[in-house]
């Protein structure tokens, strides 16, 4: 338990953007290795024994997805979602921006293992450097020969296409982002069918997170018995936290998994700014649940996390300090689900409207009584009738603060404003 | 015991009743076949689940969430429940979450009174809103077109029209602008739509965010009245529904008939209702020493029979392609038996005109999407004499049918396009191209496996009637020759010999439209009788005017292109003018014709006896000449 | 007949004029009708009155709420679209044609309860006597109150669109 760089063991070498400095530290071993050793379906159930399961959010297992492709169905599609727009989260960026060339392999790896020959990486619009770093890889990777017909005279012909979005929250959905990369408005598909059945023009496509992709080069390089050496018994490897909030020192931490929270947020993290206590913490991004100082023992894991009521999500630790107001936190939140709705669906696109509007009169001592009722019946309405899981998502957070923290909306209502701001200006003033 | 029958047969609990049905039906219509309601706003039977309104959401058992009923499809020994504690209380927070944006200006919306919205909530919703907010602002009464008028408060972004727009009319005319409570629906650019089939947008739309401007405030819907009737506009036959208020009509609805028009108008028959909108009494006309005097109808129609006898059988008659079986009958009968002229015709003006015949009506409109190959000859003439016809072509092709619209005169494309192991060809074409069409036929019979039909969209709401009554110089009805005693078609009327005409201009939309060479021959006539609904350009050269009726104020039967014989009725009163039939038999009375009828309906019975194949009338089906097919 | 009857029979007539005489001093109940109105209740149903907004726009929408309403179906209503150049009603939609058959309505006041936008009250007035039956049916010119008299409300109520509704801003 602890820290573990995998991912991030090489991170900080000279030029590791370049070829040449990734190829130094070991890079494109494992795509030669798979292309010349291994049968793909061997590869997938590699990836399957590894154990390595998702890191987009859902933590479901890679290998499997793989294998829901319909058999003799093509052309396939592989995408990586690079679209992470998880407020509180930067892994993707950071893993791109130290080492393109990682993901860029894993990608190459995954489209071997599923026999698809185009793949398409869908960066977030707003990563230009990270676009370019990416893109500056795959010229680099195509010169090389590692991209292109018959790579390496395996008789593998891969192509990468990259496409940057254009800066909505819901194409880090799946299916929104097939929409969105077919050329559509972003929104999210109906399911079934499932993507690995109709996805990508209508065909099978495998749709991979970043951070999972970058795991496949050294599974295959160390064998998945390393992988599944890691980690917990359902939770193998590492994962990198982004960890950032009232802490001495946010940042991304590749810890392996099981590692209890308190390490990564008073030992990595250097605990909480200011020395002020904590109050709570947010294991997954804006979406998930909060937690308490008394889940600080739990694992980074996605089951253990998902025991304590809340989920592992993309991996995003934010950090609250004492002085945070609850209340304003979930507000802001839905204020940017209420913003990234894509409106097709009634719950979402309305729900998270109003709620939006009740919160802000929570914040300007406008709330009555029973706003806080009127909240978690909203939330009943909008989660688990949502369209995709933007909708649901915007709930989990405002409905956590409310069990954990309902004597704080109660005080807003009765000292009509926020406390905490009061405290602030009134510091200010003293001041 | 499992039964080891493999059937396509499903078989699920909805609320405790069991129902079968067909593998790969959806929820809600399983639910409906027993008659279990559940509310829907986005799901349209023609249009392809999207599940985006979320009102139809039910319990399945054995699945965590609550289930869109309009997008799941059922299963064996599915448990469907709608009317839980927890269904009711999600359709009412889902309807309490449609409402806080829309205005609830009810009681100005046309919509108002047969709104979904309204009704559901009634039924579902909940009594009051939680919402106390400001509610989002958009943009009301927003001109789409010169048709249509949004109002994007009302919207409840059902996607209907959107869907409609990409895939029954393929236009794609409609989209999403903006996102979140933010989106809106819109034309490109706000350019005005230019969709022929903007009306149904109307109609499918569930709230009242898209409008027809011809029916603004027109009426609230519980005052019409309500008639079924057929589309005037074309041959196509479209049923619809005439809403009068207070002896006005107000608009034209769709009436479904999955065999005709499917549930579609175009708006070129939708929206030309205005056309038979009566002004006023109008009188009788008679020339009097140059000048036409009004007159009595009694003393119209002693005029008009005068003026046609004195000529001799040397009397043209035209009769519009708009007018009803029953009146046909009838004008065949007065010019056949009473004024001895066989000169009738009921065609636009042209040199020629092929012969029409039974075979080509032989490919019902239905049946272009069980074809594999269409060819339309004549492209987009073809869709624009009857426009409805390129929404069932749109459906076909999506559903795997090839079609291809060339040129009337390509036919030899189409010669090698369809491959030889066609099994069922279809060729569609506007009657003026049936020796193009008739021509393919010929040549891929003998070239593919499969048959080959055709057809032929003829002039007029009752253009295939005026055919098969013999409206024309060389057929009695029921395409029955005339031995050499043929008379003159309209083309050669103008070269001599005619004494005396009849118009019988039943419809505006399809009138006599004279060229400047018939215009000079009419002038010269003795005799010049024009009973016609609307003021005509003929008028300053007829003798005797009779006002007659539009096809809203008749009752009576019309043959749409494929030969289905369909029913139109009264909408609107027009006691001081009679009915063009009754014009008909006073004429022919006043010639010594013994007939008696009273109603309409007395001389479909005589039809009836003539033509025993319209008997299809009472079925609803197509008139079958199989003994000559 | 007795003659405790007969010696009772003047005092019979005595008390029946004291009867007489009592009310004589009594205010008068009756009035000079016409020359003087009778004043009704406040809440008297008598003749109908479409209400004007105190910019004098009328506050009927066309809805025809109150024709749908009406028990005995008097009240016949035609709507039509407010233009920029003629404005009659505040929103998008006025009455055209607003006819009430005063002989057939009931003077219920369901047309009263059912208006959404409070545009028709049961008026004082009652002396509706008339000696053909066309003059009982009231039109628009006859039931809309005259415009100056249109300042019992100052504000249009906010189910009225307003022209531009400000957002919320926080």
């Amino acid at each position: 338990m602890g820290l573990k760089p995998v991912l991030t063991k090489d991170f900080g070498t000279e030029g590791l953007r370049q070829l040449d400095a990734y190829e130094r530290t070991g890079g494109y071993a494992g795509y030669k290795k798979a292309l010349s050793e291994i049968k793909p379906d061997d590869l997938v159930e590699l990836v399957k024994k590894s154990g390595l399961r998702g890191r987009g959010g859902a933590g479901f297992p890679t290998g499997n997805k793989w294998s829901f492709l319909p058999k003799g169905m093509y052309p396939r599609y592989l995408v990586c979602n690079a679209d992470e727009s998880e407020p509180g989260c930067f892994k993707d960026r950071y893993l791109i921006e130290e080492s393109p060339h990682q993901v860029l392999e894993g990608i190459l790896i995954a489209a071997f293992a599923i026999g698809c020959n185009t793949a398409f990486i869908y960066i977030r619009g707003e990563y230009l450097p990270q676009y370019e770093a990416l893109e500056s890889a795959i010229e680099e990777a195509t010169a090389a020969g590692y991209i292109g017909k018959n790579v390496l005279k395996s008789g593998f012909d891969v192509d990468v296409i990259l496409h940057r979005g254009a800066g909505a929250y819901i194409c880090g959905e799946e299916t929104a982002l097939l929409t969105s990369l077919e050329g559509y408005r972003g929104e999210p598909r109906l399911k079934p069918p499932f993507p690995a059945v109709k996805g990508l023009y209508g065909k099978p496509t495998v749709v991979n997170n970043v951070e999972t992709v970058a795991n496949l080069p050294h599974i295959v390089v160390n064998g998945a018995d390393w992988f599944a050496s890691m980690g917990t018994p359902t939770g193998k490897g590492t994962r990198v936290w982004c960890m950032s909030g009232h802490v001495n020192r946010p940042g991304n931490y590749e810890l392996e998994n099981g590692t209890p929270i308190r390490e990564l947020i008073m030992e990595h993290g250097g605990g909480v700014w200011k020395n002020r206590r904590l109050k709570a913490f947010q294991p997954g991004g804006a979406s998930m649940m909060v937690l308490l100082p008394e889940h600080l023992d739990v694992g980074l894991d996605f089951d253990a996390i998902q025991k304590a009521g809340s989920l592992a999500g993309a991996g995003a630790m934010v950090v609250m300090d004492e002085t945070t107001c609850m209340v304003d936190a979930a507000r802001r939140y839905v204020k940017f689900f209420h913003h990234e709705s894509c409106g097709k669906c009634t719950p979402c696109r309305e729900g998270t409207f109003w709620m939006s509007n009740l919160f802000d009169r929570f914040e300007f001592g406008e709330a009555r009584p029973g706003d806080v009722d009127l909240l978690l019946d909203m939330g009943y309405n909008i989660d688990g009738r949502s369209f995709c899981p933007l909708g649901d998502a915007s709930t989990w957070f405002p409905r956590s603060v409310i069990k954990y923290f309902r004597d704080e909306f109660e005080q807003h209502i009765a000292e009509k404003g926020c406390p905490f701001r009061k405290e602030t200006e009134a510091a200010v003033a003293v001041a | 015991m499992a039964s080891t029958v493999v059937t396509d047969q499903v078989t699920l609990t909805v609320n405790g009743q069991s129902v079968t049905v067909p593998k790969g039906t959806l929820i809600l219509d399983a639910a409906k076949k027993i008659g279990i309601d559940i509310p829907i706003f986005c799901s349209h039977p023609k249009m392809a689940p999207v599940a985006v309104c979320r009102m139809c959401l039910v319990e399945v058992e054995k699945m965590p969430k609550l289930q869109p009923a309009c997008a799941v499809y059922v299963a064996d020994g599915m448990v469907v429940r709608t009317t839980t504690e927890q269904v009711q209380k999600y359709q009412k927070g889902v309807l309490e979450f449609l409402l806080i944006n829309h205005p609830l200006d009810c009681p100005i919306c046309d919509k108002g009174g047969e709104c979904p919205l309204q009704d559901q909530t009634y039924q579902y919703g909940p009594g009051a809103s939680r919402f106390d907010f400001e509610k989002a602002h958009f943009d009301k009464a927003v001109p789409l077109s010169d048709k249509i008028v949004l109002d994007r408060e009302r919207c409840i972004l059902c996607w209907r029209c959107t869907r409609f727009s990409e895939e029954i009319s393929g236009e794609r005319e409609l989209a999403l602008i903006q996102r979140g409570v933010h989106t809106i629906i819109g034309t490109f650019n706000d350019e005005p739509a230019q969709s022929n089939y903007q009306g149904n947008w109307t109609e499918i739309c569930p709230v009242g965010a898209l409008t027809s401007r011809e029916y603004r405030f027109i009426s609230r819907p519980w005052d019409l009245d309500r008639t079924a009737s057929i589309c005037p506009g074309c041959s196509m036959g479209c049923n619809i529904q005439v809403d009068a208020r207070h002896n006005r009509i107000g608009r034209f609805q769709s009436r479904e008939n999955l065999a005709v028009d499917d549930g579609w108008l175009c708006d070129f028959g939708r929206y030309s209702f205005p056309t038979f909108q009566r002004q006023g009494f109008e009188a009788p006309r008679v020339r009097q020493d140059g000048k036409l005097v009004e007159v009595s109808f009694e003393e119209a129609i002693a005029a008009a029979a005068d003026g046609l006898a004195q000529a001799r059988g040397a009397v043209a008659g035209w009769a519009s392609p708009a007018a009803t079986n029953e009146e046909l009958f009838l004008f065949q009968r007065l010019f056949r038996q009473r004024l001895q002229s066989p000169h009738i015709d009921h065609r636009a003006f042209r040199p020629t005109w092929p012969d029409p015949d039974p075979d080509d009506m032989t490919l019902p409109i239905a049946d272009l999407e069980r074809c594999d190959y269409v060819v339309v000859l004549g492209g987009q003439e073809v869709i624009d004499a009857a426009p409805v016809l390129h929404l069932r072509l749109f459906k076909s092709e999506r559903r795997g049918v090839k079609v291809l619209k060339i040129d009337a005169e390509q036919g030899a494309r189409a010669r090698e396009w369809v491959p030889a192991d066609a099994q069922a060809v279809g060729i569609l074409a506007t009657v003026s191209h049936k020796k193009e069409a008739t021509d393919l036929q010929a040549a891929l019979g003998k070239k593919v496996k499969g048959s080959v039909r055709r057809l032929l969209v003829v002039r007029g709401p009752n253009g295939r009637g005026a055919n098969d009554l013999g409206i024309l110089p060389n057929f009695r009805p029921g395409y029955e020759g005339l031995n050499g005693q043929s008379g003159k078609g309209r083309a050669e009327w103008g070269k001599g010999g005619i004494g005396a005409a009849y118009i019988f201009e039943a419809s505006p939309l399809h009138a006599f439209e004279a060229t400047e060479d018939e215009r000079r021959w009419l002038s010269g006539l003795k005799t010049l009788v024009m009973h016609r609904f609307r003021a005509s350009p003929l008028d300053d050269l007829a003798h005797v005017i009779i006002p007659g009726r539009a096809f809203t104020e008749k009752a009576g039967t019309v043959t749409n292109m494929e030969g289905r014989v369909q029913r139109i009725g009264r909408a609107i009163d027009a006691d001081a003018v009679p009915d063009d039939w009754m014009v008909l038999q006073a004429i022919a009375r006043k010639l010594g014709a013994p007939w008696d009828y009273h109603e309409s309906s007395d001389i479909t019975a005589d039809l009836l006896d003539l033509i025993p194949q319209y008997a299809a009338v009472d079925r609803g089906e197509r008139v079958l000449w199989s003994e000559r097919t | 007949m007795s003659i405790r009857e007969v010696l009772e029979g003047p005092l019979y007539i005595v008390r029946a004029l004291a009867t007489t005489f009592k009310h004589n001093a009594r205010p008068r109940v009756t009035i000079e009708y016409p020359e003087r109105q009778k004043v009704v209740p406040p809440r008297h149903r008598g003749r109908h009155i479409l209400h004007r907004y105190a910019d004098g726009l009328e506050k009927c929408v066309g809805c025809e709420l109150c024709a749908i309403a009406c028990p005995v179906g008097c009240i016949v209503v035609e709507a039509a679209e407010n233009t920029p150049e003629r404005r009659v009603s505040p929103g998008e939609r006025y009455a055209k044609r607003y006819e009430i058959n005063l002989l057939r309505c009931i003077y219920c006041g369901m047309c009263e309860e059912a208006c959404p936008y409070d545009a028709i009250t049961m008026g004082p007035r009652y002396d509706l006597a008339d000696d053909h039956p066309d003059k009982f049916i009231a039109v628009k010119e006859d039931l809309l109150e005259p415009l100056q008299a249109s300042l019992g409300d100052t504000a249009r109520p906010s189910a009225a669109p307003s022209a531009q509704a400000e957002p919320r801003k926080w």
